[in-house]
This record gives structure tokens, C-alpha cells and sequence, in this order.
């Protein structure tokens, strides 16, 4: 080893395989322009006949009324809330990685980050689905919104939650699409480029905006994303802390709780980056993308995971602690009754909750298990499902018994539009990643060249043939270019 | 002056060449717009921000237009020429007097626009004072009855009015004895048609059926007293009650009466410290016994034992006969009690049979209660009826010695124990004519139907205590082709006159004048002067025989059967009101059905559920599922689901009547049809379980067996957990040695719970950082009297009837959809396994109009709003029904309308579907166009989507206020009531304005402050409704019973405040 190619191996590379930035954009593009697998027929059918499923339970519950729902007079909210609550959740792992990290300067968000925000819009639009059909008259749902009208003119009420959530999931849902979109362009450009066929050069003609790759392009480019990051940051912690104030700004007991935004917050962390997992490793297997989205990345997620997934644990004894220190009969019986006795009707719920979301992830202080596939699949998988409980746990059994024991109610189960409604929105959801990945680029083309160590590469093969050469000739070589 | 010309300008009056130029040009351009060329195509043409703009504007106006579209407009044409005093929109008062067989009430019935839609008690009554009961407030439901018998028939076929008279006339003369069966008849007038009637028709004679007999009463008082009849009895003077299993707060006699004299003697205040001591000696858990202070099982055969073990106890302190230690020790007490009381105290049974009620009568001698609390001056003529009398009947009709059989609207072949051999009587009947309401199970047995009113329909009077009575006028003309039974018996007798004018003879000579008789006619009542109460002359010679006998009256058997009637169906001639088939029963809250209650132990030992076991009674309550258990006696058997109630003799079952209501063939449809919708499949008929002693039918069964079967029935309950958990801040309840000790005790726990935040005085302010506003004017308020709840449900109904409140049906009481605005919870405390230490408590719940209301701050678009006087306040066309005001309702009282139940939805046929959510058929019976006559037109009918709940009856305010207003003078106290305190018989509910200092509302509180507390008052709700706590002049009350018997309770020893 000469000192002219010493190299300090600080950290494995982000992208393995030796690409070139040729290579890269071959990789990238060419599930768009081949013709899509069965694989994906076959997936993308399911998914619109699930969405289609979804529009018929939707329907039946517009026409006839929320009774097609098994809600009842003292449990006002059950599968809709709870799908609300776990769609936005999920969406937030997308903002996290592209927003926080990029502030942050996590080179390897750049092998996920397409993927992530691509899912975070469409979580956040199966979850708009919910606040919104649950409506008893969703045609008048419009009345949420501040404008100036004729009907007194009457205005929304600014002091309810359920307000403040339209307007943090609008805006969630507009600076993702934004952000998602402006990362978009100068790939789409390059697709575009590419394009042999009419129709393609005109569609991601259209759709990059005109996107030349000038300098100044980029420099707007680079400046935006960085004041749409400065945007999206507060929002990871904003908008599920709004959520949590649907619940911590009642009077119910298992809702009145002041430890729910920072708990919200991990939470939606955790199950995003669930989701996540879940999805990119379907994805870099189905794309042949392993060299892009490596193991070192999934391990770096499950670290965030089994953080996350503690920080969600220490919340759920928080509350138990709280509960009892607290000595409040109506709190005591939520939290002690309710939940952490396993044999009370909802008891199986709550220790599924645990169980899933806290117990499971502390595998990963393991790095074997941390950096195996399988178990990081299905991890992410139990995760997801624990998570879906943490909310159903907290909607549920808060209200099914709470002041007046008079009302305590019977069992909910849903009815099956109400499970329809919720495989609708995975139709939907699916629908579009689909969509998503055939005609877009899942993997960010130009930012990964940034992190791309091609200079250095260079640097190195131009070594590798000087090194063979010998010092007289070198010292020829040196002494002729002085002349 | 036509062509004169005017100008602006010099340029303008030379028309030089500039200013046409000008003038031409002053409108430079053509506004750019699409329309303007034609000829070139829309792409082409393009089309300007302006226009963009302009179809922006028009395609979101006409979205937004066509989404806000409601309903079509019905228009309302108005009268061309409006009938003398009547004015539309204001309703007019009628008193009338409701008649269910001999049960008559005074009422007021409201009319709007020609329908009567309300009923209310007439306080110019001497008994009832205005009270009503459930089944009084329903009853203008069955005017819309959709099953009634439209027009007369005659072997099955529709005739005219004449075609029938001439066929029954005929057939009359060539019967043979004509029998006039009918229920108690109290009517003076009617009384006189029949007597004319029968004796038109020499040998005919009239026999009077009570379905829920008092048979064995009128006996005994035949034997003590000489006189079959039935005393009035006054609880108001009574300081000691004891019931032996009668139901006279629900079902006995005249609860109405006996609530409002009763709960005189229970509302504790600071001018009354005292109250009155109730022993409840029975076999299952009755609404009355649910209100004693001390209650005591036994099984139902073992009624005469108690009551002669009462008497020797008052005779010699010791209740001989009875082995049960706590049974005896119980009835030693009460009898100790009931001597220290003479003179002030009472003993009532429930009991069918004669030797029974022989004995009671001679206890009641024993204590004085003849001519104190029983008054014999003034007899109740509600029941008169003899079982023995028709049981030779039914045997004559089997004989053939019955040549015409006249039914006066009575319903023996479904009520009567042995129905069938009723029917299979009327069968050898050569006429048999039904004075009937609808096609009854006995109606369509008879030849010919001759269909009678409503009594709102009707002329009539009734005399419920002598020397009492109350006019009858009608509020509408009648609906269908009906005829009330006394113009058809006049007819038949061959009286031309209307009944109408016979009535206004009759009265117009009775009461001395046409004057008074219009007077009598508008107050309703006729009372008689007040006589002093002189007693019975009693006889005790057939009281000795009698304990005898009674006294070896208990059997061995296992299990015994108890049939009772319940607050909602009666003998079940309201089984097709679907507002009674929907009012939850007052201890089970279950509806739409009839079901076997047993007890916690045979819940256990059969059907396998501890309900000590908290495992087990969670299954229990959170599943509608309830196992199946069958019911046999001799070749009788009943297969229904069985509900565990709390406070049931361990060795005894009870199965209400009035159900299981079906047409001959048991089809569906022919039911639905003939006796209605509501009824159809509600319940199974259990009175073929009762027993004839040879004298009198008991309503109940020794010989009984009873056993799990396969398979489990959904029953339909509105509240399924029966602990409050000794949770304070919800219910309040004390002894009155507690209360007598330390008067304070709830003021000063209140106060120690309010300290940290400004105390009881300035709780509003402290409680919250949010600035309290003035209340100037009204403000309304609540007071509720738990005492003073005895659970029986008018109330509930009154306020359905009020306030449109949707009927849901069995279907969606499952689901919990039920929308109820009033409930009644009910609470049990004690160990399940000891009957006797069970004690129930009932809380009117309802909207508590929070001045700091949880439900207002949550909704996104301020749908529900604070009124400045203190209503919290529901904007049906704003709400979106997000259902977070519910939620957020620690009260629980807000009902979301989950399907369309009332037809008032622009979605149109969303009603009928299958699947999730279908609505049973007494929804659309609700829905027809007849019953829907019954809706208050002052009060919206909601559809599908939004959130209602109580509004304290604002339309009612909002009249008084109007009324105030256009007298101008300051709100009354009579202005302004809501439904449901108008309602009680018990008079526990106080509605009023609290600014008022003169108001009765702030006289309850000041005067019951030592017993006033706020359901959940800590969490700063504010609420208008107050509570006055329950007192139990007993030895333990609530959580402090259910510690002493080692039951499950949260061990929370302080509760601080929510904060």
C-alpha cells in the first residue's frame, strides 16, 4: 500500500456494486421503461379490486347511514379513527427521512427516501379517508372549512380538534406533495431524456416541468428542497401531536392524557418506519435495487426502530404509573380495568399492543437480527399490526367504558363495511405505490449520484495505473508535463 | 316636450365630430368572452382568464348549489276559510279521560291542527294530580295504530254500519242467553246503556273480565268487609308500608296514585327530615320491591306463610311457620315496626288469592290501617271482575248453553290461562260479536267486528273512585269507520238516540244544569267533596280460617314461576306500541321481548355464569347472546332466553306477560296485520303457565321445571353493567341515620373535593382559566329527586311522544342505537348472592345542559351551541355527525341518528335494505303516513346523520316566553315546563327558571341542599341538571353493602378531582 492510496475505511459504502452514474440511471429507469412482470399485474389487479371493495363499503355506508358501521351510542369512533390514526402514523417515517435527515446530513437517506415519501402521501391520503366518510353527512363536509359564505355567515368552530387535524393533515399532505414532487423533477428529466416514444417524451415532458439541469435549476432546486425540509421538519412533529390532541384534549379517561403528542410522535415514527421496511424490502427485491437499498440501510432503520419502539414502552408505563399514582376511580378503571387486565373483554388488545410494540422490537439489540431480512420483515409486519392496536386500544376501550357505568357497552366488532373501508384504503394504497413504481423512479436518480463515491473512485483506478508504472518513468511523466 | 334634448356637454349639444368619436369608443372593447365568436372552436377560441375564471365560479356555485340541495319542498296549503276558534301552529287543550279496561286516568290531550299528538295528566284530579303513567303517555300512539279495524265486518267480510246493525239485531232476537263479556266497566253513563241493553234482552246478563284479576281482593273483602269491592289507599298517611309482593308503584291497582302519595312521604328536606319505612316481602325483583328500604325473598307459594307469619308476628312477636332465619327475622322486624306505626301504616299484597288477602285484611286491622291509610268511603272501581264468574262462562260457552257472546273489546283467547279452551268455547257460540279495537287474537274468533274507537275519539265519563269522575269528550273526529261500543249497544237495543247526546242527557240531569255539565266537561273531573275516611266494618271470622289454610300453602317444589305483569304491556293490549315495546323495563332494560329471570345462583349452577366472578360477568354483559332455557309445566312447555337479575329468589323464575302476541295459525304476516307490526315476534305468551285454585287464578307456578337448552337468543337491554362501582361522583346515596347524624355529610364531601379549586362558592370561576359570563334572564335548570324515581318510565315515553323521538327498533337496540333522549339507569349494589341484600337505585339521565360543556368545544363546525340561558343546544342542519360530542360526553347522552329511522332524509328508499343494519318493521310502521300524524309538528324531525339529545323541551320555553311576551308580563312559573317532569306521577323531576328566587327549582335545592350533588361535578362541567341523593331509611346504603358483602368494587379510597 503506497501513501498515495491510503484510504480510511470510516463507514461502508452507501452504494455497493461499483456503479457508475451511467449505471445507476440504468438501474434506476429500467422497471420504467420495461414492460411491468406479472408480478406486478397480479399485484396491481389485487390492489384495484381491494380499492374497488373499499368504494362499495363506502358507498353502503353513505346510503344507509354510519349503522352499516357497528359504532354505537357509547362507542362513537372504533375502526374509522383507529385507520385515521394509523394511516397518518405511518405516513410519517417519508417526512422524517426526507425532511429531518436532509437537515441532518444522513447520506444514506438517499436510497430510501423516494420510496418513503412516496408512501407518506399516499398514507396520508388513505387517512384523509376516514375523517371524512365517517361523517353522518359527508355531503356537507365542506363545512369544515373557513371561508366566507352565505349561510349566516357561519364559521367553523377554531376551538375543536378535529379542526386543527383538517388543517394540519391539508398541510401535511401539501408540503409532502410538494417536497415529493420537487425531488421528482430532475429525474423525471431524465426519464424524459431517455423516452423513445412520443407519448413518453410528452407525459415526463409535462410532468418535469421543463427541468434543463442548468446550474441555476439546481441552485433553485437545492433551495427549495432545503426550505421545504425547514417546512416538513415541524410537521413530523406536529401534525400527529394535533392528532393526539383529538384524544388528550377530551375529558375521557384513557384520553385526557398530556404524555400524548411526544407519544404520538414515536409512535408514528415507529410504525413509519415499519412500513417502510415492509415496503423497500418488497421493492429491492422485486426492482433488483439490493444495491442501493443495502442491508447497511435496513439495519440503520431497525436501530430507529427498536428506539422508537422503546420510547412508545416507556410512554405505555408512564401511563400505567400516572394512572395509579394518580388514584382517580375513572382513570384507574381505564387504564387498570380496561386495559392491563388480561381478562377483561378488550384485555387481549392491549397485551397484543405490548407485545407488538414492545416486547418484539427489543430483538433488534441484536445486529445478526438486525441485518436479517426475514426477521426485519416480519418485525416490520408484527409492528404495523401492534401499532393498528395501540390506537384501537386507546379509542376503544377509553370509551367503551368510561364515566357512567350505565353506558358501558357491548362488544365492538366491526361489521364488514367497516372492515371493507379498511382493505378499500390498502386497495388504494397499493394502487398508487404500484402506479408509483412503474412510472416513477423509486430510488432518488439524482441525489444518489451526490453520495455516488465516484471521485473518489476515479481517484483510486487513476492510482491503480500510476502505481504500476515505474518511479523513473513516473518521474519522466512529471518532469515532461513541467515543460 | 318629446324631443326635448339634454347634454352634458357643449361638445355633446354641437355634436361635433370628436365627441361622436368618444362616444362611440367609450366602451372600447367587447368584454372578451367565448360566446363572443361562435363560429370559432372552444380550444381555438382561447378562452381568457375571464373566462376561466367565470366557469370556475359557475361550476363551483352550481357544485356547491346542488350539494346543499335539501328535501323537495312539500308546500302546505293553507285553509280558504279557517274554522272558527282554531288557529294553525297554536294547539288546543282537551280534557279527556284515558280508559284501558277499568284503569281511567284524567288527562289533557294536546291537539295540533286537528291531531292530538301529547297527552298530559289533568292536575284537577283529586287522585292523580296531574300524573301519568308510561302507558297513559303512549296511548295517543294507539290512536295511529296502523293494525286497527277499519270498518265492521261480518263473517270476515266488510259490510256497511246498517248491514251489520240489521244482521247482529237479527241475529240477537234468535240467539239464545246473550252474554256481554267486557273488562271493568266504571263508566256511570255506560254502565246504564248496559243495563238497558240487557234488559232489551231478558236472561242476557253481563260478566266483566279482568286479564290481571284482583279477583282474590274482592273476595276477601267480601268476607272481612261485606262489600266486594276495593278500598283507595292512602300511602300519603303512612309511615310504615309494607308490600307483600304488590306492585303498586308499577303495576297494582293505581300506581299513578299511590307514586305521587307514596313519594310524598320519601322527599327528605330540610322541612321534612322524616321519612316513611318500606318493607318489600317477594319473590322476584318488582320495580316496587327495587324501591324498598328493606326487601325479603321467598318464593311465591310462600306468600300466605309470610302474611300470616306477619300477623302472628304483630300478634306475638315471633313469625311462626317460617324456617328462612333471615325471612323471619325480617318479618318480625317489619311487623315491630308496623305496630310502632299504627294508625300510620299499611300492608298491601299482590296476591290473587282470597285467603291471602283475608289475611292482610285482618293485618291491617291489626295495625290500624282501616279508616287511616285505607279509606273505605271511597272504593276503587277499576277492577271488578271475578275469575270464578268467568270460568262458568267458558264452561257454558263449552256446554252450549251460550247462544250469543257480545266481547267488549277483551282479549280472553290470548290472555286468559286457558285461552284455548276459551276459543274452543267461542267456537260452540252461535253469534259472537267483537267490540273490538283491532282483529285480536279473540276478535277474529267472532262472527262479527264491530270496531270500536279510541278514547280520543270517544264520548264517555268513567267513575275510577266512587264519587270521582272524569269526562271523556273527543279530540278528533274518528279516523276509520268505528263506532264506540255504547252508540252500538244503544243501536242494538233499539235506541235511536246518538250516545253523544244520551251522554249529555245523562250528565246534563246529573250535575243539575247544560251549564255544569259544559264545565265538568272542560275540567274533566267531577270530584266529590272530601268525606272523612270512616273505616270498614271489619269481620274476623273468616281471618283465622284463612292463615290457617294459607299457612300450610307452600310446597316443596324446586322452582317456582312468577308471572307479572310489567310497566310497558300490561296484560299486552299495548304490545303493538312500539314507544312501550321500546321503553326498557325498570330492572332488567331490556325491551322488544319477554324473558325468564332467574337468579345469580341458578345463573351459576345451570347456566354456568358466576356474576361474582368479573370474568364471567364481563362475558356476560358485553355479549347480547343469552343462553336458552326451557320452561315446563305439565305438558306446557316455553323455550325463552334467560336474563340473571340481581335480587331474584334464589328458587324462583319470572316471566312477564303480555307478550308473544299472534293471530290464529301463528302466521307472521296475518299477525303483523291483524294485531300489528310492533307486536309481531315480540316475546312469547307465558300466561298459560298461571294456575286456578278453583276460586281465582294465581299468577304463578309451582310445578315447574326448568333447563338449559341449545342455542342462545339475542335480547335487546339499553344498559348491560348493573354496578355504579361505588363510584361517588356519579350517585349519591346515604342512610337516614347518616343523614340525621351528619346532615352535611354530601355538602361537606362536595366542598372537600372542590376546595383546591375556589370551593363550592366559586368552583365556576376557580375551576376553570377560561373568563364565566353573567346569565342575566333565564337560566333553566333541573332537580331530580332519587328518592322520588321509582324507575317506572313515563317519563321516558313523555319525552319520545314531545320530542319526535325516533323508535329503532329490536335490531338496533342490539347495536346500541337506540335514541332515547331520557333514560332511567339502574343500579344494583350488594352481593349478588344474597337476594335480599340487593338494593337498586334509579338515576334519570338525560342531557345535562353543561354550562361548561365538554360535547360544545369539540365540534369543528359549532353545531352545538350554548344558549344564554343555559341550554346547551343542538343545530340539527349544521351538524356533519363526526360523533365527537358523544364521545366526548361524560354523561353518555347524545344519540347519533345511524340509519335513516324516520324518513326525513334526502337520500331517497335508504330505509329497506338487508344485511348489516336492517330496521325492523316497527320503524316503518312508525314511518307510515298514519303514525306519523302522531309527530309534534313543533319539533324537528331529524334525519339520518346527525347528533340530538335532550333539549329541555325548547320549543315548550320558547312558547312560554312568546306567551310572556305577547301579555307583557315576566316569565312565569307556568310558563315554561318540559315533558318529562310533567310526566311523573312522583313529581321528582323540578324543571324551572334558577335566576328565579320565587322559583319551585330553587325551593328543591335550597331545601334539599344537604342531599343536592352534580353527577361528576369535578370535571367542571357545570351541569343544570342537580341530583338530590337517594336515602335509605335502612341500615347500609350502596357501596358500604357491597363492602359488607365482600363484592367487587374499585378500591379507590379518595378521589381527586379530574383535573
Amino acid at each position: 500500500m503506497s501513501l498515495m492510496k491510503y484510504e480510511s475505511q470510516v463507514r461502508p459504502p452507501l452504494v455497493v456494486g461499483d456503479k457508475d452514474y451511467h449505471q445507476v440511471t440504468e438501474d434506476i429507469v429500467r422497471p420504467i421503461e420495461a414492460r411491468p412482470s406479472g408480478l406486478w399485474w397480479i399485484g396491481f389487479l389485487v390492489s384495484v379490486a381491494l380499492l374497488l371493495f373499499g368504494v362499495y363499503s363506502v358507498y353502503r355506508e353513505v346510503v344507509y347511514g354510519t349503522g352499516q358501521w357497528n359504532l354505537h351510542k357509547t362507542v362513537g369512533w372504533g375502526w374509522d379513527i383507529t385507520n385515521f390514526v394509523w394511516w397518518v402514523g405511518i405516513g410519517h417515517a417519508g417526512t422524517l427521512i426526507s425532511a429531518i435527515l436532509l437537515l441532518f446530513r444522513q447520506g444514506w437517506r438517499t436510497g430510501v427516501n423516494r420510496a418513503a415519501e412516496a408512501m407518506t402521501i399516499f398514507a396520508v391520503m388513505c387517512a384523509g379517508q376516514f375523517p371524512i366518510w365517517h361523517m353522518g353527512r359527508v355531503w356537507m363536509a365542506f363545512f369544515v372549512l373557513p371561508y366566507p359564505n352565505t349561510r349566516g355567515p357561519l364559521w367553523v368552530n377554531f376551538n375543536s380538534p378535529l379542526l386543527w387535524d383538517v388543517f394540519a393533515i391539508s398541510t401535511y399532505f401539501t408540503v409532502s406533495l410538494l417536497f415529493w414532487y420537487t425531488g421528482l423533477l430532475p429525474d423525471l428529466a431524465t426519464v424524459r431524456d431517455r423516452a423513445r416514444l412520443k407519448w413518453r417524451k410528452y407525459m415526463y415532458g409535462m410532468l418535469s416541468f421543463g427541468w434543463t439541469g442548468s446550474t441555476k435549476h439546481w441552485q433553485r432546486h437545492e433551495s427549495l428542497s432545503l426550505v421545504l425540509a425547514g417546512l416538513s421538519t415541524p410537521l413530523v412533529l406536529s401534525v400527529h401531536t394535533v392528532v393526539s390532541f383529538d384524544f388528550a384534549t377530551s375529558v375521557i379517561p384513557g384520553w385526557h392524557t398530556t404524555i400524548f403528542p411526544p407519544y404520538f410522535v414515536a409512535g408514528a415514527i415507529f410504525s413509519g418506519f415499519a412500513m417502510v421496511q415492509t415496503l423497500l424490502l418488497v421493492t429491492r427485491k422485486v426492482l433488483s435495487l439490493e444495491e442501493y437499498i443495502t442491508i447497511e440501510h435496513i439495519e440503520v432503520m431497525n436501530k430507529v426502530i427498536v428506539l422508537t419502539g422503546s420510547i412508545v414502552g416507556i410512554a405505555y408505563l408512564t401511563e400505567l404509573f400516572v394512572a395509579w399514582y394518580g388514584q382517580n376511580t375513572f382513570e384507574m378503571w381505564a387504564f387498570m380495568e380496561n386495559r392491563a387486565n388480561p381478562f377483561s373483554p378488550y384485555g387481549w388488545a392491549y397485551w397484543l399492543m405490548m407485545s407488538c410494540n414492545v416486547l418484539s422490537p427489543q430483538i433488534f439489540w441484536f445486529r445478526k437480527l438486525r441485518r436479517n431480512i426475514t426477521v426485519t420483515f416480519f418485525m416490520s409486519v408484527i409492528v404495523n399490526i401492534g401499532m393498528w392496536f395501540e390506537r384501537f386500544v386507546i379509542i376503544v376501550t377509553s370509551l367503551y367504558r368510561d364515566y357512567l357505568p350505565s353506558s358501558w357497552a357491548t362488544y365492538y366488532t366491526p361489521t364488514i363495511w367497516e372492515i371493507g373501508f379498511y382493505l378499500g384504503t390498502f386497495g388504494l394504497f397499493f394502487t398508487c405505490y404500484f402506479l408509483f413504481s412503474k412510472f416513477f423512479p423509486v430510488i432518488a436518480i439524482a441525489e444518489i449520484k451526490h453520495i455516488l463515491k465516484r471521485s473518489g473512485d476515479n481517484y483510486k483506478e487513476h492510482m491503480d495505473v500510476v502505481e504500476k508504472k515505474h518511479s523513473d518513468e513516473l518521474f519522466v511523466e512529471a518532469h515532461a508535463e513541467h515543460h | 316636450m318629446a324631443n326635448k334634448k339634454y347634454w352634458q356637454s357643449f361638445s355633446e349639444y354641437n355634436e361635433s365630430e370628436q365627441h361622436s368619436r368618444l362616444a362611440a369608443d367609450e366602451f372600447r372593447e367587447e368584454l372578451p368572452s367565448v360566446a363572443a365568436d361562435a363560429g370559432r372552436e372552444l380550444e381555438t377560441s382561447g378562452a381568457t382568464r375571464r373566462d376561466f375564471l367565470k366557469y370556475l365560479g359557475f361550476s363551483t356555485a352550481a357544485a356547491a348549489l346542488a350539494a346543499s340541495c335539501e328535501n323537495p319542498v312539500n308546500k302546505a296549503i293553507p285553509f280558504v276559510n279557517k274554522p272558527d276558534n282554531f288557529t294553525p301552529g297554536v294547539a288546543d287543550y282537551y280534557a279527556t279521560t284515558y280508559v284501558c279496561d277499568g284503569e281511567s286516568v284524567p288527562v289533557v290531550a294536546k291537539v295540533r291542527d286537528g291531531r292530538p299528538i301529547k297527552i298530559e295528566g289533568n292536575t284537577l284530579s283529586a287522585f292523580t294530580k296531574g300524573g301519568t303513567s308510561a302507558r297513559v303517555q303512549a296511548s295517543v300512539l294507539d290512536l295511529y295504530d296502523t293494525s286497527r279495524q277499519r270498518f265492521p265486518m261480518a263473517n270476515g267480510n266488510a259490510v256497511s254500519w246498517e248491514q251489520l246493525d240489521k244482521m247482529v239485531g237479527d241475529a240477537l232476537r234468535s240467539s239464545g242467553q246473550i252474554v256481554l263479556l267486557s273488562g271493568t266497566v266504571t263508566s256511570p253513563s255506560a254502565k246504564q246503556v248496559i243495563s238497558e241493553f240487557l234488559a232489551k234482552y231478558p236472561g242476557s246478563k253481563q260478566v266483566q273480565y279482568d286479564a290481571i284479576s284482583y279477583s282474590g281482593m274482592l273476595l276477601a273483602n267480601e268476607s272481612s268487609y261485606g262489600r266486594r269491592a276495593i278500598p283507595s289507599y292512602r300511602f300519603e298517611n303512612a309511615k310504615v308500608v309494607v308490600s307483600l309482593g304488590a306492585d303498586f308503584l308499577g303495576t297494582w291497582l293505581d300506581p299513578i296514585t299511590f307514586q305521587r302519595a307514596f313519594a310524598s312521604t320519601r322527599k327528605v328536606t330540610s322541612a321534612q327530615t322524616d321519612m316513611s319505612k318500606f318493607y318489600a316481602f317477594e319473590s322476584m325483583l318488582s320495580m316496587t320491591g327495587a324501591n324498598a328500604d328493606e326487601r325479603f325473598t321467598h318464593k311465591p307459594s310462600e306468600a300466605g306463610a309470610v302474611a300470616s307469619a306477619l300477623l302472628n308476628a304483630l300478634n306475638s312477636g315471633t313469625a311462626t311457620g317460617i324456617t328462612n332465619a333471615k325471612l323471619k327475622a325480617g318479618i318480625e322486624k317489619a311487623a315491630k315496626d308496623l305496630k310502632a306505626a299504627a294508625g300510620a301504616a299499611v300492608v298491601v299484597s299482590g296476591s290473587n288469592n282470597p285467603a291471602v288477602q283475608t289475611v292482610v285484611n285482618a293485618i291491617n286491622e291489626a295495625i290500624g290501617a282501616n279508616g287511616k291509610t285505607i279509606d273505605w268511603s271511597v272504593t276503587n272501581q277499576t277492577k271488578q271482575g271475578l275469575d270464578s264468574e268467568f270460568a262458568t262462562l267458558v264452561a257454558d260457552m263449552e256446554g252450549g248453553r251460550i247462544g250469543a257472546l257480545i266481547v267488549l273489546d277483551v282479549n280472553p283467547a290470548y290472555n286468559y290461562f286457558d285461552g284455548k279452551r276459551f276459543a274452543d268455547g267461542l267456537k260452540k257460540v252461535k253469534t259472537s260479536i267483537a267490540l273490538s279495537y283491532k282483529q285480536d287474537e279473540t276478535a277474529e274468533l267472532c262472527k262479527f267486528i264491530a270496531p270500536v274507537h279510541h278514547y280520543l275519539e270517544s264520548w264517555g265519563d268513567a267513575e275510577a273512585y266512587s264519587g270521582h269522575v272524569s269526562m271523556m269528550q273527543p279530540t278528533i273526529s274518528p279516523l276509520f269507520s268505528t263506532r264506540q261500543y255504547q252508540d252500538s249497544l244503544l243501536k242494538w237495543t233499539g235506541n235511536t238516540t246518538s250516545y253523544e247526546n244520551y251522554f249529555r242527557n245523562f250528565w246534563t240531569t246529573r250535575t243539575g244544569s247544560a251549564d255544569n255539565y259544559m264545565k265538568a266537561l272542560q275540567d274533566g273531573v267531577i270530584e266529590a267533596a272530601a268525606a272523612t275516611a270512616p273505616a270498614g266494618t271489619y269481620n274476623a271470622g273468616a281471618a283465622t280460617a284463612a292463615a290457617t289454610s294459607v299457612g300450610s300453602a307452600q310446597k316443596a317444589g324446586a322452582v317456582e314461576l312468577v308471572l307479572y305483569e310489567n310497566v310497558a304491556m300490561g296484560d299486552g293490549r299495548h304490545a303493538n306500541n312500539p314507544w312501550l315495546q321500546e321503553l326498557p323495563d325498570p330492572i332488567t332494560k331490556a325491551c322488544w321481548d319477554n324473558y325468564v329471570m332467574v337468579s345469580p345462583k341458578f345463573g351459576r349452577e345451570v347456566l354456568g355464569v358466576d356474576l361474582t366472578s368479573q370474568r364471567d360477568a364481563d362475558e356476560y354483559e358485553v355479549h347480547t347472546n343469552k343462553p336458552n332455557v326451557s320452561v315446563k309445566a305439565g305438558n306446557k312447555e316455553i323455550i325463552l332466553p334467560a336474563l340473571i337479575i340481581p335480587g331474584m329468589n334464589d328458587d324462583t323464575i319470572a316471566i312477564a306477560l303480555g307478550y308473544g302476541r299472534s293471530s290464529a295459525g301463528n302466521d307472521e304476516t296475518v299477525t303483523a296485520r291483524k294485531i300489528g307490526r310492533a307486536a309481531n315476534g315480540a316475546g312469547k305468551n307465558a300466561v298459560g303457565f298461571a294456575l286456578y285454585n278453583g276460586a281465582t287464578v294465581d299468577r304463578f307456578n309451582t310445578g315447574v321445571t326448568i333447563s338449559k337448552v341449545d342455542g342462545t337468543y339475542k335480547i335487546a337491554q339499553n344498559q348491560t353493567h348493573n354496578s355504579y362501582e361505588g363510584r361517588h361522583n356519579v350517585l349519591q346515596e346515604l342512610t337516614l341515620q347518616e343523614l340525621k347524624e351528619h346532615p352535611t355529610a354530601i355538602l361537606d364531601e362536595r366542598a372537600n373535593e372542590l376546595k383546591p379549586w375556589g370551593g363550592l362558592k366559586d368552583f365556576e370561576k376557580e375551576g376553570s382559566p377560561y373568563p364565566v359570563y353573567d346569565r342575566p334572564g333565564a337560566k333553566w335548570g333541573m332537580s331530580i329527586d332519587l328518592n322520588a324515581c321509582f324507575g317506572c318510565g313515563a317519563c321516558v315515553v313523555a319525552c319520545n311522544a314531545e320530542n319526535n323521538v325516533p323508535v329503532v327498533g329490536k335490531n338496533e337496540v342490539l347495536r346500541f342505537h337506540d335514541m332515547h333522549w331520557m333514560r332511567i339507569d339502574r343500579y344494583f349494589t350488594g352481593n349478588p348472592n344474597d337476594p335480599d341484600s340487593i338494593q337498586t337505585i334509579f338515576q334519570p339521565m338525560l342531557c345535562q345542559h353543561c354550562d361548561n360543556a365538554p360535547c360544545e368545544n369539540v365540534c369543528p363546525v359549532a353545531a352545538t351551541s350554548h344558549s344564554s340561558e343555559g341550554i346547551n343546544q343542538m343545530i340539527y342542519n349544521r351538524c356533519i355527525g363526526t360523533r365527537y360530542c358523544a364521545n366526548n360526553c361524560p354523561y353518555k347522552v347524545r344519540r347519533f341518528n345511524w340509519a335513516d329511522y324516520t324518513g326525513a332524509d334526502s337520500f331517497q328508499d335508504n330505509q329497506p335494505h338487508e344485511g348489516t343494519g336492517a330496521l325492523n318493521d316497527a320503524v316503518f310502521m312508525m314511518n307510515d303516513d298514519l303514525t306519523r300524524m302522531v309527530l309534534n309538528p313543533d319539533v324537528t324531525v331529524r334525519s339520518r346523520g346527525v347528533m340530538e339529545k335532550c333539549s329541555f323541551c325548547i320549543q315548550r320555553q320558547q312558547e312560554g316566553k312568546l306567551k310572556a311576551k305577547k301579555e307583557n308580563r315576566p316569565l312565569a312559573e307556568s310558563d315554561a315546563s318540559v315533558a318529562c317532569a310533567q310526566a311523573c306521577p312522583a313529581n321528582a323531576i323540578v324543571f324551572g327558571n334558577v335566576n328565579s328566587q320565587s322559583s319551585e327549582i330553587n325551593k328543591t335545592r335550597s331545601e334539599g341542599r344537604n342531599r343536592l350533588f352534580y353527577v361528576l361535578e369535578q370535571l367542571h362541567t357545570l351541569p343544570s341538571v342537580s341530583y338530590l341523593a337517594k336515602v335509605r331509611n335502612s341500615p347500609t346504603a350502596g357501596d358500604h353493602a357491597i363492602e359488607e358483602a365482600g363484592g367487587h368494587a374499585m378500591p379507590a379510597a379518595h378521589e381527586p378531582a379530574e383535573h
